[in-house]
């Protein structure tokens, strides 16, 4: 007599982020720096950190970050895109992309890393954080607190 | 590491299509010109790297602090992003 076999249980796959709609999900295909193995994220914004948004990467070790318009922290700011980076946005003339810039805590400010920008052009949903040869901005841009 | 002896206007070819030529050698510093295809981003090493390393912090920033901080910086940003006109490319 032998016991009957156990039932194999159907191994769910992992999703990644079962609740991000894949219309929602913006492909970066060379990762950000530091990050080169995530591709995908969402942006989401949420009442308590307006106007501030959150990246949060859904591959590998997932990172999120903070960030926020770079002409919030500095009015004037104006980086113009290389004519590499409109190829790889595949940036048309009438796209309005979406410009974010990093936002991280040292001891206790928040710090905007200007130069090195995430865009995204919201069209394709592709994005890109740009590096710039030559930027006037610094990627430590400290946000004036009280 | 390759390391390779170089005069100015000599080249070092990488694979298929990237070409890294010596425009010019000072005494301060050595001016290359590089040749790539636009899939290659081509960087200043430590710029690159002060990236890498503002990445790497932000991702280790604890949201909740930073959220406690957004109150204290709120008041010094533009009210919102509707006050930003959509920037074209």
């Amino acid at each position: 007599m032998t016991a009957a076999a156990a039932p194999v249980t159907p191994v769910t796959p992992r999703t990644d982020a079962p609740d991000v709609p894949a219309a929602d999900i913006v492909t970066i295909p060379d990762g950000l720096p530091g990050f080169e193995r995530c591709r995908r994220f969402v942006v989401m914004s949420s009442p308590e950190l307006e106007p501030l948004a959150r990246v949060e990467g859904l591959d590998d070790e997932r990172p999120s970050f903070l960030a926020l318009d770079p002409r919030l922290a500095l009015p004037d700011y104006d980086t113009v895109l290389s004519p590499a980076d409109r190829q790889r946005l595949a940036v048309d003339d009438h796209d309005a992309l979406l410009w974010l810039a990093i936002v991280r805590l040292e001891d206790t400010r928040l710090v905007v890393n200007l130069r090195a920008p995430i865009v995204i052009n919201p069209r394709l949903m592709i994005g890109r954080q740009i590096v710039p040869a030559d930027s006037p901005y610094s990627t430590h841009h400290e946000l004036p607190m009280d | 590491m390759r390391v390779f002896t170089r005069k100015r206007n000599e080249a070092i070819v990488i694979g298929d299509g990237i070409e890294v030529r010596v425009l010019r050698v000072g005494r301060d510093g050595v001016r290359l010109g590089i040749v790539a295809p636009t899939e290659v981003a081509v960087h200043r090493g430590e710029i690159y790297a002060a990236v890498c390393a503002a990445n790497r912090s932000a991702a280790s920033t604890s949201a909740v602090e930073a959220t406690g901080l957004v109150e204290r910086v709120r008041a010094h940003l533009p009210s919102s992003s509707a006050a930003l006109a959509p920037r074209g490319a």
